[in-house]
C-alpha cells in the first residue's frame, strides 16, 4: 500500500489517491461548500510546504500572498470586469511577482533572520491592506466579490453558482496543482531544493546557485497561495482583512506542519483536519483551539512526519504484522 | 403459529399501532427556525456566549408559531467573518435556513448581510458599523444598534448641555472606520455647540498601550477627554488615563461602551465618575425591560447585558415579524417588520422602513462611586437618554 503511495510515476500512486480523495470529499462531508473551504486551504498549504518541507524554508508571509491573491483577484472582477479565469490568472502573476520581490530580500539572511524578514512583509501587506481602505474595504473587508460563470472567449462554460459546481472547479484546479507539484518535486529542480535543506554548503559547493533555486521556489509557492486566495474570495464572495493577516500565516503553516512537511498528500490530510476539526469541536467547546495547540504540541513531539507520517507508519506496521501472519 | 410468523405478525401490528403517530409527525407543522450567529469561540467568545443567552430566551419564551413552537440553532461564527459566511451559506443550502440573528464584529455582520440578501432571508444584527444601514443597505438586513451619529449626539451634547464652560475637548481615536465615523460626527457636532476640539491622537487597530497619547491629551490641557475606541482598546486606555491622574484633571467621556459586562471587569473604582455612551442599561425602567430583567435573573441568575439584550430582543422582533406575516418567508416577513413597532428593552422602538435602522434611545451614564452602588451591577446612573439619528440627506441607505 505505501510503495502504490510511493510510486514516483506523475499519474500513479499519490496522485490517483488524491482523485479519489476529490471525488469522495463532496459526498463524506455535510456540504460541497465546506469541501471547497479544504482543498482551497489545502493548496495553499501544499504551496507552504514547497518551501518548508522541499527548501526548508519557514516562511511567514504566505498570509501576504494569500491575501494579495484575494484583493487582486476581487478588485480586478468588480473594477476590470475581468471574467474568472482571467482573474484566476492575474492573481497567480501577481502572486508571483510578489513572492519573488519578497523572496528576492528574504532569501539574503538564513534561519531566524529569514523567518523574520517574511514576518516583517507580512505586517506590512497587512497594515497596507488596512490603509487602503477605499480598495479594499479596511477592517469592514471587500464586499460583493463576484463568482462569474466559467467562460473561455466568451463561450459560456458553466454557471458557478451551485455550491457543487464551484467544488468542482476548485476540485479541478487543486488536482492540477497537485500533479504540478509533483512534476517539480520530481525533476531535478525538486531535487536540487531538497539538497539545499539538507545541507546549503555542500549544495552550493558541487556548483549550484543556491539563491537562484530558492527564489524559484518562493516564486512557485506565492503563485500557488494567491491563487487559492482568489479562490476563497470567490466562495465566500468577500475579502475579510484576516485574509492578509498574521493568522492567515500561521493557520497555513500549522496546516502544513500537521499534515506532514515533505508530503504533498500530508498538505490536504492538514487542511482537511484543521478545518473540519475546527467545523465539529467550535460547536462543542468554545475554547476548541486549545486542542489545536495540544495536536500541534503532539504531532511535533511524536509524529515529526505529521499525520501523514502516521498514517504511512500505521501501515508499514499493519503491512508488516499482515506478512508475518501469511509466513509458512 | 410458528415463532418466524409470530415475530413478523407482531411486528406488522406494532407498526399498525405505531402509524398515526408517524403520521401526525409527518403532517405536524415544521418548526420556524432561527439561526443564532454567535462567537462562541475565539476572540469575541465572551460576547457570544451572553449573546446566545438571549436569543435562546426569545426563543424558548415565544409560543406556538405558524401552528409549532420555534426552533433555535446556533452557528459559531469563530471570530471569523470568513467562517461565519461560509457557514451561513451551507445553512442556507443544506437546511433552507431563512432567519438569522447576531454577529458581534461589524466586518462579519457586513458579510453575512449581503449573503443572507443573496439568499432572500431576514438578518437582525447588534454589530456597530454604519454601512449595515447605510451604504451597504440591502432589503434582508435590520440593525438594533443606534450608529455613530447618534452615540456622539446623545453623549456629547448633554454632557456639554450639563458643563457649559467646558469649551476644550481632545479626542482619542482609532484609525479604522468606525473611529473615524465616531470622530467625524464629533467634530461636526463640536462647530454646531462652539466648542474647541484641541487636538487628536489617532492610534492603530492593534493597540493596547496609550501613555504617549495621553500624555498627548494632557498637554493640551483640555476640559473633557472624549475616548472614541472600543472594548478592549477603551478599557485599556480609561485604566491608563486614571492611573495617569487625568480624572481629576478633566472629565472623561467614553462614547462607545459594551455595557454592564465592560464596567464589571472595569470596577468602581476605575468608573467613578466617568461618564460613558452606553446602547442599553439593565436599570432602565421600560416595561419590556423590567420583564427582562426579571426573566433572565430567573433564569440565568444575572442582570441582562448590551450582547444578552441585544440578541434577546432581535430574535424576538424576528419572531413577532413571521407572526404578523403569517408565513415564514423572507421577504414578506422583512416587508412586515419595515415600520414596526413594539416595545423594546430601551422603550417603545421603531425600524425605520426606509434604511432599516432601528429607532430607540442611547444612554449618557456616569459612573457610581463605590459607596453609592446599591448591589454589584449597580455600577452607573443614567443621565441622560434620547433619539439621534441621520434624517434625510443624511441616510446614505439607497434601498434596491
Amino acid at each position: 500500500m505505501t510503495a502504490f503511495l510511493k510510486s514516483k510515476g506523475i499519474f500513479g500512486g499519490m496522485t490517483l489517491a488524491v482523485a479519489a480523495i476529490l471525488v469522495l470529499l463532496p459526498l463524506l462531508l455535510p456540504s460541497a461548500t465546506l469541501a471547497s473551504e479544504i482543498l482551497i486551504f489545502a493548496m495553499a498549504a501544499l504551496a507552504c510546504n514547497l518551501l518548508l518541507g522541499y527548501g526548508g524554508l519557514l516562511s511567514f508571509g504566505q498570509g501576504l500572498f494569500f491575501g494579495a491573491g484575494s484583493y487582486l483577484a476581487s478588485l480586478a472582477m468588480i473594477h476590470g470586469g475581468f471574467g474568472l479565469i482571467p482573474a484566476l490568472l492575474a492573481a497567480a502573476v501577481a502572486g508571483a511577482v510578489l513572492a519573488t520581490c519578497v523572496g528576492w530580500l528574504s532569501i539574503r539572511r538564513a534561519g531566524i533572520y529569514f523567518v523574520m524578514l517574511t514576518l516583517a512583509f507580512s505586517q506590512m501587506g497587512y497594515f497596507l491592506a488596512y490603509t487602503l481602505s477605499k480598495w479594499t474595504g479596511g477592517d469592514n473587508g471587500l464586499l460583493d466579490v463576484p463568482r462569474p460563470d466559467l467562460s473561455l472567449f466568451g463561450i459560456r462554460i458553466a454557471d458557478l453558482s451551485s455550491a457543487g459546481a464551484y467544488y468542482t472547479l476548485v476540485a479541478v484546479l487543486f488536482f492540477a496543482v497537485f500533479v504540478g507539484a509533483r512534476r517539480v518535486i520530481d525533476s531535478p529542480f525538486g531535487s536540487t531544493l531538497v539538497a539545499i535543506r539538507e545541507n546549503e554548503t555542500r549544495a552550493a559547493a558541487i556548483g549550484f546557485d543556491t539563491r537562484h533555486f530558492k527564489m524559484l521556489a518562493f516564486t512557485l509557492s506565492g503563485a500557488v497561495t494567491a491563487l487559492a486566495g482568489a479562490l476563497y474570495a470567490m466562495l465566500i464572495n468577500y475579502v475579510p482583512l484576516d485574509n492578509i493577516a498574521m493568522s492567515m500565516s500561521e493557520n497555513i503553516v500549522i496546516m502544513t506542519i500537521i499534515g506532514g512537511t515533505g508530503s504533498l498528500l500530508g498538505s490536504l490530510l492538514g487542511a482537511g483536519a484543521l478545518v473540519t476539526l475546527g467545523d465539529i469541536l467550535s460547536a462543542m467547546w468554545p475554547r476548541w483551539q486549545m486542542l489545536l495547540g495540544l495536536a500541534l504540541i503532539l504531532i511535533v513531539m511524536f509524529l515529526r512526519g505529521g499525520l501523514w507520517g502516521g498514517v504511512e507508519h500505521a501501515l508499514d506496521r499493519f503491512l508488516k504484522i499482515r506478512e508475518k501472519g501469511n509466513a509458512p | 403459529m410458528n415463532r418466524r410468523s409470530f415475530l413478523k405478525g407482531g411486528l406488522a401490528a406494532t407498526s399498525l399501532l405505531a402509524a398515526p403517530a408517524f403520521l401526525k409527525q409527518a403532517y405536524a407543522a415544521a418548526p420556524v427556525t432561527i439561526y443564532g450567529l454567535k462567537s462562541m469561540s475565539g476572540a469575541f467568545a465572551s460576547y457570544g456566549r451572553f449573546a446566545e443567552m438571549g436569543s435562546k430566551l426569545a426563543v424558548q419564551d415565544f409560543g406556538p408559531l405558524l401552528g409549532a413552537k420555534p426552533a433555535y440553532a446556533t452557528i459559531d461564527t469563530e471570530s471569523n467573518a470568513g467562517k461565519a459566511v461560509r457557514k451561513v451559506q451551507e445553512a442556507v443550502q443544506q437546511q433552507g435556513a431563512v432567519f438569522f440573528d447576531g454577529c458581534t464584529l461589524s466586518s462579519t455582520a457586513l458579510a453575512v448581510g449581503k449573503e443572507v440578501a443573496k439568499a432572500g432571508g431576514v438578518f437582525v444584527t447588534p454589530a456597530g458599523a454604519d454601512e449595515i444601514t447605510g451604504t451597504d443597505c440591502n432589503r434582508s438586513t435590520f440593525r438594533w444598534t443606534v450608529p455613530t451619529y447618534g452615540a456622539i449626539h446623545e453623549t456629547v451634547r448633554p454632557l456639554a448641555k450639563l458643563m457649559p464652560k467646558a469649551k476644550r475637548w481632545y479626542t482619542i481615536t482609532p484609525q479604522y472606520v468606525f473611529g473615524e465615523a465616531l470622530l467625524s460626527a464629533a467634530k461636526d457636532l463640536f462647530k454646531e455647540l462652539g466648542v474647541e476640539h484641541v487636538g487628536n491622537s489617532y492610534h492603530s487597530m492593534q493597540e493596547q498601550e496609550f501613555s504617549g497619547y495621553l500624555t498627548n491629551a494632557m498637554a493640551a490641557q483640555p476640559d473633557v477627554l472624549l475616548i472614541l475606541n472600543f472594548g478592549g482598546q477603551a478599557s485599556n486606555c480609561l485604566r491608563q488615563a486614571v492611573n495617569f491622574g487625568l480624572k481629576k484633571q478633566m472629565t472623561i467621556l467614553m462614547a462607545w461602551t459594551a455595557g454592564l459586562d465592560q464596567f464589571q471587569s472595569l470596577g468602581p473604582d476605575i468608573l467613578e465618575g466617568v461618564y460613558m455612551g452606553a446602547q442599553y442599561w439593565h436599570q432602565v425602567q421600560s416595561p419590556m425591560n423590567i420583564e427582562l430583567v426579571k426573566r433572565v435573573k430567573e433564569v440565568y441568575g444575572i442582570s441582562p447585558n448590551y450582547p444578552l439584550a441585544a440578541d434577546y430582543i432581535g430574535t424576538k422582533v424576528i419572531l413577532e415579524a413571521i407572526k404578523k406575516a403569517g408565513v415564514a418567508k423572507g421577504p414578506a416577513v422583512a416587508k412586515a417588520m419595515e415600520g414596526m413597532v413594539y416595545d423594546g428593552p430601551t422603550g417603545k422602538e421603531t425600524i425605520r422602513a426606509v434604511d432599516h435602522q432601528v429607532i430607540k434611545d442611547y444612554y449618557l451614564l456616569k459612573g457610581k462611586a463605590k459607596s453609592a452602588m446599591k448591589d454589584p451591577d449597580d455600577l452607573a446612573t443614567v443621565v441622560s437618554a434620547g433619539q439621534s439619528f441621520p434624517q434625510g440627506d443624511k441616510i446614505l441607505c439607497k434601498m434596491a
